[in-house]
């Protein structure tokens, strides 16, 4: 399961599993968001090619209008992943303390 | 009256005398060569009549007088007599009328009819001032003896002694190395009858190891696949020496031959027990575990002389099961009747564990042994590992715990692992079908015992696969996923039915670098599959039109960074 939302602090919390199941809603929610947004990962489980596809779309968008895609608290083994694909170069990351 | 050694300087033809000796005392290797060279030295250096000598024998705290070839050596307490006293205060006893001396002991005289006037008793020690004896000569020709003679006796004596005691050193290192050499023989025989390799028993794992202590042990296993089912032997001479390595290697022979005979188990049993009671010292027998495993049906059944416990670790209920042996062990005396063998089924996952006594009673510096529960907890901890792997963890512990003691005995290891179950389950070619793919896979992760790091990588290849064939595969046939626990992770197989080979390994590669305007998602998902993986094997069954991919992830490869993208593995067409 996925969860995804915006909190006060104006980041955008997501949470369990962005698979190729939940790919989709996670990309409505994030066609919605502009500007400069940090996307708090401290409760991704999980994430797969599909996820990192929503992830890219909306940094391609954001990027276009002067805004980005910030990633924080990604946890380690979901780093893995992340230099795997290059995927790291592609996004900010403020690693997990 | 006792004198100091060392009275004046040695004349120039005192000293050609002595070193005249030493030449002579240089030559003998054998001790009673070597006591006739003294004996004739201090004879002609100190112009004798007799001479003899004592040798101290420690152990026993006696001086020993070697009297002649035949006849057996006089035997007296170290402190008695004039040898005693001399031995004892390490000085020359120079006693100029014997009978007149209340040391003395006449009966020597009365026993051989000679008459001893004077006599010198010189303490034999040698230049680490160990005492190697005492020397007597007897009635200097043409008086008594003087100072000077002492003088010169003392000078003769620490030559002697050290001659003497050479040769003494020489015969125990002979004697040693005549037993070590005999021991390497009757060891080199034992080994010799050990399986070079373990045979290929299909849905098993076998596993053996022997580890030799260094001076006696009768250890002995077998591993064979005869006409029978898989003989698996393990065995333990008793005894010290070289009789348990030749016992162990003729039972391997016995028992051999007599399944190569067609014999059933009972059978081949009990001769190798009447025969070795027939044939064994009677203080001697071998305990033993002898089985035959049907790999087809798994059966075990075995017989086991004096050989426990035997262990087997029961997958589904995650304990061991302890069985006694079936009768006494084997030598020991004739069987007239022989109880049924134990029966067993191995299970998917079972392990049958055989180890020595050797590694059960090896004890560490506070004497402690090693003990069964150590062996179990290791078997049950890394049960998930292939037998060679839990052999080593075995073997590491007891040279752990050991650390610094001495091996006593033996150790030698058996161990036969059925191969664990593949978990499997068939899911519908729908993307929804990830969720169900994801429960059955923790619930595998749980029921195999797999290194829950290692889940994220599995779930990410078994979706990124199987959403690849869902997106490009033209049947309706469901998907089967299956995981297996191997040594140190897991492997996932996927098997995907009626569809056109596609073998991921040839899938391009993602160029990672580029900037991300010319990223595409496309193509990334198997690019991170084989990039996880340790491994990526293909196989492509024409017939059924069956593509079957199977991944291998170890916690090994967590750690082990960025992989070739090309992966490691071997491709198949059948």
């Amino acid at each position: 399961m996925l969860s995804i939302e915006k909190a006060q602090d104006g980041k955008v919390v997501i949470a369990g599993r962005l698979d190729a199941a939940e790919a989709a809603s996670a990309q409505t929610f994030l066609d919605r968001i502009d500007g400069t947004v940090t996307l708090d990962c401290a409760g991704l489980d999980y994430i797969s090619s599909a996820g990192l596809g929503v992830l890219l779309k909306t940094q391609k968008r954001l990027l276009a209008a002067n805004g980005k895609l910030r990633l924080a608290g990604l946890r380690p083994h979901l780093l893995d992943i992340f230099t795997y694909s290059g995927f790291d170069q592609l996004f900010e990351i403020e690693r997990a303390s | 009256m006792i004198s100091a050694v060392q009275h004046r300087p040695l004349s120039a033809s005192d000293l050609q005398a002595i070193l005249d000796v030493t030449k002579a005392l240089a030559e003998p290797f054998d001790l009673t060569t070597m006591l006739n060279e003294v004996v004739a030295a201090a004879k002609q250096v100190l112009q004798a009549e007799r001479g003899s000598v004592w040798l101290y024998d420690e152990p026993n705290g006696e001086l020993v007088l070697e009297v002649a070839t035949g006849i057996k050596p006089v035997r007296v307490p170290w402190q008695s007599g004039l040898v005693g006293a001399c031995a004892r205060s390490r000085r020359i006893i120079n006693v100029p009328d014997c009978y007149a001396d209340a040391r003395f002991d006449p009966r020597v005289d009365k026993a051989s009819g000679y008459r001893t006037r004077c006599m010198l008793t010189l303490p034999l020690v040698d230049h680490k001032n160990v005492l190697v004896g005492v020397m007597q000569v007897l009635n200097k020709i043409g008086g008594a003896f003087d100072a000077d003679d002492e003088a010169l006796a003392a000078a003769l004596a620490a030559q002697c002694a050290v001659a003497l005691q050479r040769v003494r050193m020489t015969g125990a290192l002979i004697e040693g190395e005549k037993m070590r050499q005999a021991l390497e023989m009757a060891r080199e025989v034992q080994m010799s009858t050990l399986p070079g390799t373990m045979p290929v028993v299909p849905g098993y794992d076998v596993g053996a190891t022997f580890l030799p202590a260094d001076l006696t042990g009768g250890d002995t296993y077998d591993v064979a696949m005869l006409d029978q089912g898989l003989l698996v032997v393990l065995g333990d001479a008793t005894g010290h020496g070289i009789a348990p390595a030749l016992s162990v290697t003729q039972m391997q022979a016995m028992l051999r031959m007599a399944f190569r005979l067609g014999a059933d188990l009972e059978t081949a049993y009990l001769q190798l027990n009447n025969r070795l009671a027939d044939t064994l010292a009677a203080d001697r027998f071998i305990t033993a575990f002898i089985g035959l495993l049907d790999p087809r049906t798994h059966a075990l059944r075995f017989h086991s002389g004096g050989q426990g416990p035997i262990l087997r670790y029961r997958a589904v209920s995650a304990d061991f099961e302890r069985f006694k042996p079936t009768s006494f062990p084997l030598g020991a005396m004739q069987i007239p009747a022989l109880r049924g063998a134990i029966s067993v089924t191995m299970q998917p996952g079972d392990i049958l564990v055989l180890v020595s006594d050797g590694i059960y009673e090896q004890e560490n510096a506070d004497g402690e042994p090693f003990g069964e529960a150590r062996v179990t907890s290791i078997v049950a901890a890394h049960r998930d590992e292939s037998a060679t792997a839990l052999l080593a963890r075995i073997v590491g512990a007891v040279r752990g715990f050991s650390a610094g003691t001495p091996q006593a005995d033996d150790m030698t290891i058996v161990l036969l692992k059925r191969d664990a179950p593949e978990l499997a389950q068939t899911f519908e070619r729908r993307i929804d079908a990830i969720g169900a793919m994801v429960t059955f896979t923790g619930d595998a992760f749980g029921r195999l015992a797999i290194d829950a790091r290692l889940r994220t990588r599995v779930d990410l290849a078994v979706e990124e696969l199987f959403t690849n064939m869902v997106k490009y595969g033209r049947g309706s046939a469901p998907v089967t996923l299956g995981l297996r626990a191997v040594e140190g992770g897991v492997e996932v197989t996927l098997i995907d039915r009626d569809v056109e080979p596609f073998d991921i390994r040839r899938a391009p590669d993602v160029d990672i670098g580029k900037p991300i305007e010319e990223r595409e998602p496309g193509g990334l998902g198997l690019h991170l599959v084989k990039r996880l993986a340790d491994r990526v094997d293909y196989a492509y069954a024409l017939q059924t039109r069956e593509s079957r991919t199977t991944l291998r992830f170890t916690v090994a490869g967590l750690d082990e960074g960025r992989r070739g993208s090309q992966g490691r593995g071997s491709h198949a067409v059948d």
